[in-house]
């Protein structure tokens, strides 16, 4: 037993529990939860396989970003959980079958056979100089170079499209124009007028100039 | 051609450098925070602070339950029963109470009163300790009285001539 | 087994030498800012729990370890105990990729740089799960601020950073800060001065310290996220926020201000004189300056308002990073030195 293997039976059991709450929670944002969960501990695994770059990638992107959304949305939802259930009993027969069907399938493509330990050779290990990130960047912008800028396009246009799709126009606002008031300065609203002192106007002179308050400085009190 | 400018400009950052310097120069400043229960701030003769009932320089207590300062007190703080005294027959409170958390020391019950019975004395740091003894007495403020009467006769003396 | 274990207890041994000298920083750095702010307001600071008040911070620790925990009525019981610990976690979790001397780091990571984005944006399902948890408006309205707030000025930090790695070609903290070696005119400060201070305001908003502190706005949501938190889950908040504080402090150092280098390297007399100074001290000097400017900050500048922040973090701070990533693809492909000396190649 060493400290990895130590590691892996840990996150590999909490990805399992994650991944079960995910499917089992009656609450939907403590099941959004149960999915970060997962992630985080998919995370761990990979990093264990000295895939440094794609673990935190997937940390960074998919629990800070994608799941945070996530959140919000399910958060915001208010959802009428009775309406879920009611046609529960009635697809049951029918989710089983599909459910078998599909783990069969699954088990007929990646069986112990196809997949176990003995078809896949043990990856080579990496001396401590070996930088997956590097290996990555070079992959990306050499074999992939194509690939990858497109895939950089059809993000971008996804971006623009879903901007377009949720721009209203402009409305008639009654908001702030925050350049207006950043512009604002001090000589287009402050009009320093020096008045002349005339003589009061009850009558009475000024005895004396009022003295300007001065704090003495230095000293305690 | 100012607005470029003024663009230009906002990107030094020379409003918040202003800002901070202000606040850079402040940290320097002789300090000014008084170290309470050490050091106090000068009190005014007029200060209004806790509540007492004065006595007359033989022993009897000013107070004729005139209900004037009950009436003129803006918070309802006090309230006050009235009869005749059981052993002379004159005019004298049964009942006389301020609550503590009511009154907001506005000094009216104080001005209103045509004998100078209740006043405020410069007691200000003060504390109850338990339910129900944030309300006053007749017993506890003229036990007040008694015990800061020079205080508060030397007070009215020097306010004198402005009343 | 055994060496297992001892393995464990080595590890454990690290993650202590770097946690509890920072929940002690964390502690007098509470301490330091009331006392600067209240000499900034021309007050004096806490000054009687011990000489000048030097206890103060002990005093609050045991004050808020003995109050009780109050769970709201209608709330999720389980993530309102788990959300100031998962807020708490990365914000601990984060520093074990710091270099704090040449080999002197927990992780010498080749993704510690990505490592730490990532672990501030988790910090981020703390303060969601706390306001929601909640069962209460306020809570509510201050994680919704919070999250938007993070999740926005951590995409003007990021590309704030991509300058960091371009300038470096690395990373590595570790590569970062040797990239910069060579004295105080080598440090990235200079070619990356308007990142460095996008990357210091987006630090400071995204610890949620004013005049970014929307999320807590005492003054409109009471407490923001926080609100029904007291005793000592309202402690775990508090020290994150702090450690947060600190660690981008440090971070700043490291990414613009050649983290554990002598200022003075290169210059003749200065450099021997100051020799025997080590790294730790300057790296923590530095992030000492950085985190008194914080709290400065704080005394300074009133809170923004909501419309504003969204404002400067999406419309000022990501046009002025690409359009400073653009000059920065410039400066490097020219060489331009002592920074970029001999990588004109790209």
């Amino acid at each position: 037993m060493t400290v990895e293997s130590v590691v892996f039976y840990l996150f590999a059991t909490l990805t399992l529990v994650g991944a079960i709450g995910v499917i089992t929670m009656r609450n939907a944002v403590q099941a959004v939860l149960c999915l970060v969960l997962t992630f985080f501990s998919a995370a761990v695994l990979w990093m264990l396989l000295e895939a440094e770059f794609l673990a935190v990638t997937l940390v960074l992107v998919y629990v800070g970003a994608v799941m945070v959304l996530f959140l919000f949305v399910v958060m915001m939802l208010d959802v009428d959980y009775a309406s879920l259930k009611a046609g529960y009993t009635k697809y049951l027969p029918l989710g089983i079958i599909t459910a078998l069907a599909l783990f069969g399938g699954i088990y007929w493509v990646i069986r112990s056979e196809v997949f176990g330990v003995e078809q896949m050779p043990e990856p080579a290990k990496h001396g401590a100089d070996y930088s997956n990130v590097t290996e990555l960047g070079r992959l990306l912008y050499t074999d992939y170079f194509f690939a990858f800028e497109v895939a950089g396009v059809i993000l971008l246009v996804a971006i623009v499209a879903a901007i377009s799709l949720t721009f209203r126009g402009r409305r008639d606002r009654r908001g702030q124009s925050v350049p207006m008031q950043h512009q604002a300065s001090k000589e287009e609203r402050l009009r320093v007028v020096s008045m002349e002192s005339g003589p009061r106007q009850d009558g009475q002179e000024k005895t004396e100039k009022k003295k300007r308050i001065r704090r003495k400085k230095g000293g305690g009190s | 051609m100012s607005k470029l400018k003024h663009f230009f400009k906002s990107f030094t950052l020379r409003d918040l450098l202003t800002g901070l310097r202000i606040t850079g120069k402040h940290l320097w400043r002789r300090k000014v925070t008084i170290q309470f229960p050490e050091e106090q701030t000068p009190q005014s003769p007029r200060f209004r602070g806790l509540h007492a009932l004065r006595r007359y320089p033989n022993g009897e207590e000013r107070c004729i339950g005139c209900k004037l300062c009950e009436a003129v007190c803006p918070a309802a703080a006090i309230t006050i029963d009235a009869g005749p005294r059981q052993s002379d027959g004159t005019r004298r409170t049964t009942r006389y109470e301020i609550d503590m958390f009511k009154c907001i020391y506005c000094g009216f019950c104080e001005e209103s009163c045509p004998v100078d019975s209740i006043v405020e004395t410069r007691v200000m740091d003060y504390h109850f300790e338990k339910r129900g003894d944030h309300i006053l007495t007749k017993a506890q403020l003229l036990a007040i009285g008694d015990k800061y009467e020079e205080q508060i006769a030397e007070d009215r003396r020097q306010d004198a001539k402005y009343r | 087994m055994l060496d297992m274990i001892i393995d464990f207890f080595v590890i454990g041994a690290k993650i202590g030498l770097i946690l509890l000298p920072l929940i002690l920083a964390v502690a007098y750095t509470t301490y330091a800012e009331r006392k600067i702010i209240g000499y900034m307001q021309m007050r004096l600071g806490p000054n009687r729990v011990g000489p000048k008040g030097w206890l103060q911070p002990i005093a609050d620790v045991i004050k808020l370890l003995m109050k009780e925990v109050v769970v709201p009525s209608g709330s999720n019981k389980a993530l309102f105990l788990l959300a100031p610990i998962l807020f708490i976690a990365p914000s601990f979790a984060a520093w074990a990729v710091i270099p704090f001397d040449v080999e002197l780091a927990l992780a010498n990571s080749d993704v510690g740089l990505l490592y730490i984005l990532a672990m501030t944006s988790i910090a981020v399902y703390g303060v969601i799960i706390a306001g929601w948890a909640s069962n209460s408006k306020y809570a509510l309205l201050g994680s919704l601020r919070s999250a938007s707030q993070i999740i926005s000025y951590e995409i003007a930090m990021g590309f704030a950073l991509v300058g960091v790695l371009m300038a470096s070609g690395s990373m590595n903290l570790g590569e970062i800060v040797k990239a910069q070696d060579g004295g105080l005119l080598h440090w990235f400060w200079i070619p990356l001065l308007p990142l460095l201070v996008i990357y210091w305001v987006s630090g400071v908003a995204e610890t949620n310290r004013a005049p970014f502190d929307l999320p807590e706005g005492e003054s409109e949501i009471v407490a923001g996220f926080h609100v029904e938190y007291a005793g000592i889950s309202f402690a775990l908040f508090f020290l994150a926020e702090y450690a947060n504080m600190i660690l981008i402090s440090v971070l700043t150092t490291l990414f613009f201000f050649g983290g554990w280098l002598n200022p003075f390297q290169g210059i003749p007399f200065v450099e021997e004189v100051t020799g025997w100074i080590p790294g730790i001290a300057w790296l923590l000097l530095k992030a000492g300056f950085f985190l008194f400017l914080m709290i400065w900050l704080r005394a300074t500048f009133p809170r923004y308002r909501y419309d504003q922040i969204m404002r400067l973090g999406w419309k000022v701070f990501i046009p002025v990073t690409v359009v400073w990533l653009m000059i920065l693809t410039f400066m490097i492909k020219a060489g331009v030195g002592p920074w970029f000396t001999g990588r004109g190649v790209l």
